[in-house]
């Protein structure tokens, strides 16, 4: 099949920008998950939603609201009551997901190609997220493998931190290329590399 | 004599030289001076003219609340007016410029205004151009006709219309504990919160940390207070747990301990660096917050109190202490309360003569006496300054006796040669963020002074900033704020110790000194002691009605220094007290703020944008493209030479003759899943969805729960439980929110899922009489046959390898399919279907054309589902299901929107042969110089290559009745009369036979 | 303005909707009593004081939020899911943080 295009190809490019003499705080780069899929239990069937994923995928979701994990190659987080995003590096995750997720349990949506993976890692991660999101990017109060959604203007976001100093940004396609221009572009004055 | 620079002392690096320029003038200076200081060790005493009176004006103060000392900063193209001498660190290459003069400074025409001055008092303008009762230039109009000069005359530095360049920046921030003001007691503070573990933030507009320490002559801990302020500040680098933030004013306390900041980032830079911003907007959530934001010294009030070379005592001292700058050479001081005796010693220390200190108070401390003698002063105790004399600076004063109870004027007036007067008339504790968080300021009469509320929201106030004006009283009062910020508990550690000269914090209650001349309150907007008096004799006043009628306090200083004694001298004037008088509200911002670090990255091209996957093609194969919302969509694909209209003809054109194809991704898409998906279909729609067999679309409708039409568009059932909605474009989101109020709200029993997927297709609508062929020859997988894919039928298949959903739809009234892929594929896919329709003829078409083929078949878009139209108006009724309820049905029969007479959509076609225009009205008969009698108005517009003919959709009163009957459009803004005939709005092709196939 | 988000935590005021007047009874969708359609749809308390509010979190979670907020001073006292059964689903005191 044909390989998907990525929405950033025209302002994606891999190097060395901004203000990097004094060395690179940022990385940019997209994680171009072969699946994303979005999970949406019932009232009352969250649990066994949540057995599914770990069924499906291996992950074990942390209690409470916005909860995730990832092993680096698959990622889950809730993002919403009973609604969770599972990324893949692999495509057929929606398809494994309607085998376990059954219609009395939830709905199994694909967004693999309506949501752009942008992941963003360094020292300065914190500082240029900082600059878009009006939430709480610090360790204590955002651990790594949680999720939380947000909006940028009118960019709807969904960000997991998927490391100490690394965050996954899912965005919405279209607006992928702006929301990366003016990521770059806030990334400057630290110095940043695309890898 | 004229001020100079010291030889030693003071916060500046004597070793690095700056050059800049002031009015065209070359100066250097030294590194850490700031523009106001860096002039002043010239000799430059004249910073500017006044507000309306033009007078010479010099520095009153050397911090953010300075009045007088405006000036523009030239960057580039660029001018930034109304920036404070005193707030402008000094770099190579600095333009700066002063206002409000021509043509210079020294030589200022309008200084004519001077010796009217009895004449431009309080409400002058207000009074005076009222204008005549009648004629040309009566009432308002005559003020019109003068208000140019007036401007040109009065006012601040003027804005440039050049583009800013400079790069602007928002930053969300969160902390335990932020920290407003780093002298001793926001030091103390940010040491102590940082000690308990709490995230801090320490914020101070100055661009050196210590506040009061960098100009005090104490000691903290046996050393320099500035020592001891720069080792807390060292202190406080070192650790992760707090982020210090110089030149950044805290300017606006909102709800929920939500604070706005502004950081100038590089203006004190030649060039920033990379990537760096001129401003960052900090928006701040603070757990609790630590106010210590000092406190202002106030001017007294008395005739020529604003000539240069009079300024704040505490000014001076800064000057002399901070920027190593002596303010004169002869100092007076003129004073209600001993901290002036601190600035006379200082100045003393640092080189100048104290020639004479004038007191209000007739009793005084010995200390205060003792300070006077080492200071080697004359004292006048109980005395006032009641003359300032000198050209454009100042070469003395006049001294007189003062009763401070009676405040009468006695004996001779004494002449005392000096080139620098400093008063002081207490201090105001700068409570401005606290008013903001919503409490009213208590006076205190002991210190004369407006005291913070009760806290309002989370925030605690140490030092000046609570009346506390002691260095001693700062650091116990900053370290128990920063404890209790931090929700910490006290630690026994012994607080350091502070060497100061000890004085009384309370001054006398002595704001004016009624004497001849003129006696300014208000230095910026030259509201004088008169024009307040004025204002209570002709009956304003409520302290709301002064501040407006005189505008005091209403300047870009925003009455930092004027507030109180203004308050004051109306007070006296009712024979109120003070605090019976009131105070205005405190509001945001606390200093002028850059639009620029508000609008951010909101602006330019950093303006969010939604993208097609087919957007790079558009743009290589020469689309013009066209700004719907956020989208980017192709308005026409215009060949060389084409004017607009030329290229959708000829793409309209081309699609009925052969085939088009239109990029259809922006269309709202939503999946609707699960058990109950069908049935709430019923309830959204007008018509039936329950009904519909897997692999079909249909068009439906929606109302508002008021009964007027919502939007519309096609669902496609792809499983039992599995719908894909489309939406219009402009509508997706509100769609979305309406399904999601429903299901949440109103029907939480119903199991249903809403997703947006918008961004997970592609979609391509190819139509024309050889779409069919075209697909036919591109798609595997299935066949494109009337029996396979019938009129609103779905089939799945592969275009060139990858999956694709195509369903049989028609926007443009040709045989017509909307082929859906993945995003990701949607260029694969595109360029396929362009690959193939190359033997066909096919042509992609742009907005333009989409839209002339909609109007010529007569559907509707949000033009006409504007919110003020039913399903009947759009002769849509035939939608609305009596089955069953659905949103609106029980609102849509209501007696006005079933009337007679109601806007009815129907087609216009020009009888006179030339364009019409959207908005222009529909009316009977025309009479060109009555143009009145609207019966409706056109909604879309185009020429139409299938009729020849202009033609309008348009929205008439009882219009199915008007077919075939004439009117008129009546068009007097853009001069388009001309005779119409009402049709039906379906233009072509009525009965669907080129889609039916 | 703050609104704590029972999912999200607390979130400024630009990521909510709001989405009406909390105290608006829907009539029984077959109902043809125009009286009680009227009021549905167009009838609004507007108290000074704490008024019960519908609120949509769209740029978060996009649930919708029952909020009491006093018109007055802004001060919300209460938030919580409009639908009952997502309570389990409200954030844990311990990451109250954000």
């Amino acid at each position: 099949m044909a390989e998907r295009q990525s929405p950033l190809e025209p302002e994606f490019h891999v190097g060395s920008h901004g203000n990097f003499e004094h060395g690179v705080e940022i990385l940019l780069t997209e994680t171009r998950p072969g699946s994303i899929v979005q999970l949406a239990a019932w009232p009352g069937e969250e649990k066994k939603l949540i057995a599914a994923i770990r069924t499906v995928t291996g992950l074990a979701l942390p209690d409470g609201a916005g909860g995730g994990s990832s092993d680096g190659v698959k990622s889950v987080f809730g993002f919403a009551p009973g609604k969770f995003t599972v990324a893949d590096e692999a495509e057929g995750l929606a398809a494994a997901f309607a085998k376990a997720v059954t219609p009395a349990i939830g709905t199994v949506t694909d967004l693999s190609h309506g949501r752009t993976a942008i992941r963003i890692a360094g020292p300065k991660a914190e500082w240029v997220l900082a600059k878009f999101f009006a939430i709480d990017f610090a360790l204590p109060a955002f651990p790594v493998g949680a999720g939380r959604s947000t909006a940028h203007h009118d960019v709807f976001a969904q960000i997991q931190r998927t490391g100490a100093d690394q965050f996954d940004i899912y965005v919405f396609r279209s607006f992928a290329r702006s929301f990366w221009k003016a990521l770059c572009h806030a990334s400057e004055e630290v110095g940043y590399e695309v890898q | 004599m004229s001020p100079r620079r010291t030889d030693t002392g003071g916060r500046i690096d004597r070793l690095k030289t700056i050059r800049f320029s002031f009015d065209g003038v070359a100066y250097t200076g030294h590194a850490g001076d700031t523009l106001a200081s860096a002039l002043l060790a010239k000799g430059v005493t004249l910073f500017g003219r006044s507000f309306k009176y033009h007078r010479p004006r010099g520095l009153l103060t050397a911090g953010v609340e300075e009045p007088n000392a405006l000036v523009t900063v030239l960057k580039g193209e660029v001018r930034e007016p109304n920036i404070p001498a005193t707030m402008v660190e000094i770099h190579d290459g600095l333009v700066a410029i002063s206002q409000n003069r021509f043509p210079s400074l020294a030589w200022d025409i309008h200084a004519v205004n001077q010796l009217g001055g009895k004449i431009l008092s309080a409400g002058f303008y207000y009074k005076t151009f009222m204008g005549p009762v009648i004629g040309p230039l009566k009432g308002t109009r005559f003020w019109m006709f003068c208000e140019h000069f007036i401007r040109r005359a009065a006012g601040l530095g003027s804005a440039g219309s050049a583009k800013d360049p400079a790069h602007y920046e928002r930053m969300n921030a969160f902390c335990d504990v932020l920290v407003v003001g780093s002298g001793p007691a926001g030091l103390m503070a940010a040491k102590a919160a940082a000690d308990q573990g709490a995230r801090v933030m320490l914020a101070d507009l100055e661009p050196r940390f210590g506040g009061s320490t960098n100009w005090s002559n104490e000691t903290i801990d046996g050393a320099p207070a500035a020592d001891w302020a720069r080792r807390t500040v060292t202190q406080l680098e070192g650790r992760d747990n707090v982020r210090l933030l110089p030149r950044t004013t805290v300017w606006g306390y909102y709800d929920n301990n939500t604070l706005a900041a502004l950081e100038r980032v590089s203006d004190h830079k030649e060039q920033p660096a990379k990537g760096e911003p001129r401003h960052r907007y900090w928006a701040i959530r603070a757990r609790s917050v630590v106010l210590a934001t000092g406190a202002f010294e106030r001017p007294l009030v008395f005739p020529g109190n604003d000539r240069p070379g009079v300024m704040l005592a505490h000014a001076a001292e800064r000057y002399a202490n901070e920027f190593g700058v002596l303010p004169g050479e002869r100092i007076a001081l003129f004073t209600n309360n001993d901290s002036a005796y601190r600035a006379a010693i200082a100045l003393k220390k640092a080189g100048a003569a104290i020639v004479a200190i004038a007191d209000v108070r007739s009793e005084l401390s010995p200390e205060m006496r003792k300070l006077a003698t080492e200071a080697e002063a004359e004292i006048f105790a109980g005395h006032a300054v009641v003359a300032t004399e000198g050209g454009k600076a100042l070469s003395g004063v006049k001294v007189q006796r003062f009763d401070m109870v009676t405040g009468a004027l006695t004996g001779d007036e004494r002449s005392i040669h000096a080139d620098c007067l400093l008063m002081s008339g207490g201090w105001s504790p700068t409570i401005h963020l606290a008013s903001q968080a919503g409490a009213k300021a208590e006076w205190n009469a002991a210190r004369q002074a407006f005291l913070p509320p009760k806290p309002a929201q989370q925030w605690i106030g140490a030092g000046a900033f609570t009346g506390s004006f002691s260095t001693a009283e700062a650091i116990a009062e900053g370290r128990a704020a920063g404890l209790a910020a931090a929700g910490g508990t006290s630690t026994p550690a012994a607080l350091p110790t502070v060497e100061a000269v000890h004085g009384d914090p309370d001054p006398a209650p002595v704001f004016e000194i009624r004497a001849k001349g003129k006696s300014f309150v208000d230095f910026q907007h030259d509201v004088t002691a008169e024009d307040v008096r004025l204002a209570h004799r002709e009956g304003f006043v409520s302290v709301e009605h002064l501040k407006r009628y005189t505008t005091l306090g209403m300047a870009t200083d925003q009455g930092k220094s004027s507030n109180v004694p203004g308050l004051a001298i109306m007070a006296e004037a009712l024979g109120k007290p003070i605090p019976e008088v009131g105070t205005t509200r405190f509001r945001p911002p606390f200093a002028p703020v850059s639009i620029g670090s508000l609008a951010a990255e909101r602006f330019g091209d950093l303006k969010p944008e939604r993208l097609t996957p087919m957007h790079d093609w558009h743009v290589a194969n020469g689309a013009t493209m066209y700004s719907a919302g956020l989208w980017y969509r192709p308005m026409i694909y215009g060949l060389s030479g084409e004017t607009i209209e030329q290229a959708y003809v000829r793409e309209a054109k081309a699609t009925r003759e052969s085939a088009g194809i239109v990029d259809v991704s922006t269309l709202g898409k939503i999946a609707v899943q699960g058990p109950d998906a069908a049935a709430f279909l019923d309830r959204v729609y007008t018509n039936m969805f329950s009904t519909l067999a897997v692999g079909k679309a249909r068009y439906g409708l929606m109302l508002r729960e008021d009964g007027f039409a919502f939007d519309d568009g096609t669902t496609w059932r792809l499983g039992e439980q599995d719908f894909l909605m489309t939406t219009t474009t402009a509508n997706a989101g509100k769609v979305m929110q309406h399904l999601e109020y429903f299901l949440d709200v109103i029907w939480p029993d119903l199991k249903v899922h809403v997703t947006s997927v918008t961004d997970e297709w592609a979609g391509a609508a190819i139509g024309g009489p050889k779409a069919r062929q075209i697909l036919a020859a591109c798609v595997t997988g299935t066949a494109v046959d009337n029996a396979t894919l019938p009129f609103m039928g779905i089939v799945h298949g592969q275009i060139a390898g990858v999956p694709v959903m195509i369903c049989r739809l028609s926007f443009s009234g040709e045989m017509a399919f909307e082929v859906y892929s993945g995003a990701g594929h949607g260029i694969h896919v595109w360029e396929a279907l362009i690959e193939a329709g190359k033997p066909f003829g096919l042509v992609a078409y742009g907005l333009e054309a989409l839209g002339t083929m909609r109007i010529e078949k007569g559907h509707v878009t949000g033009a006409e589902i504007d919110g003020r139209t039913t399903a009947r108006d759009l002769h849509l009724d035939w939608m609305l299901s009596k089955k069953k309820p659905f949103i609106g049905s029980a609102m849509m029969d209501r007696e006005g929107l079933i009337a007679s007479d109601r806007l009815e959509l129907v087609g216009l076609i020009a009888l006179d042969n030339r364009p019409l225009n959207g908005g222009a009205h529909i009316v009977e008969a025309l009479d060109e110089t009555n143009p009145h009698g609207s019966i409706g108005h056109i909604t879309a517009c185009c020429y139409s290559p299938a009729l020849g003919k202009h033609i309008a959709l348009a929205l008439v009163q009882a219009g199915k009745a008007r077919h075939g009957t004439r009117a008129h459009v009546s068009d007097p803004l853009r001069n388009r009369f001309g005779p119409v005939e009402i049709v039906s709005n379906h233009f072509y092709d009525p009965e669907g036979t080129r889609m039916h196939g | 303005m703050l609104i704590t988000c029972p999912y999200c935590g607390p979130r400024d005021v630009i990521e909510f909707t709001y989405q009406g007047d909390g105290n608006r009874e829907r009539p029984d969708p077959a109902s043809q009593n125009f009286e009680a359609w009227n009021a549905y749809v167009y009838d609004r308390l507007n108290p000074a004081g704490d008024h019960n509010e519908i609120w949509q979190h769209s740029g978060g979670c996009r649930a919708h939020l029952r909020v009491v907020r006093n018109t007055l001073t802004h001060e919300i006292s209460s938030v919580a899911f409009v639908r009952g059964d997502h309570a389990s689903a409200a954030r844990r005191k311990a990451e109250d943080k954000a």
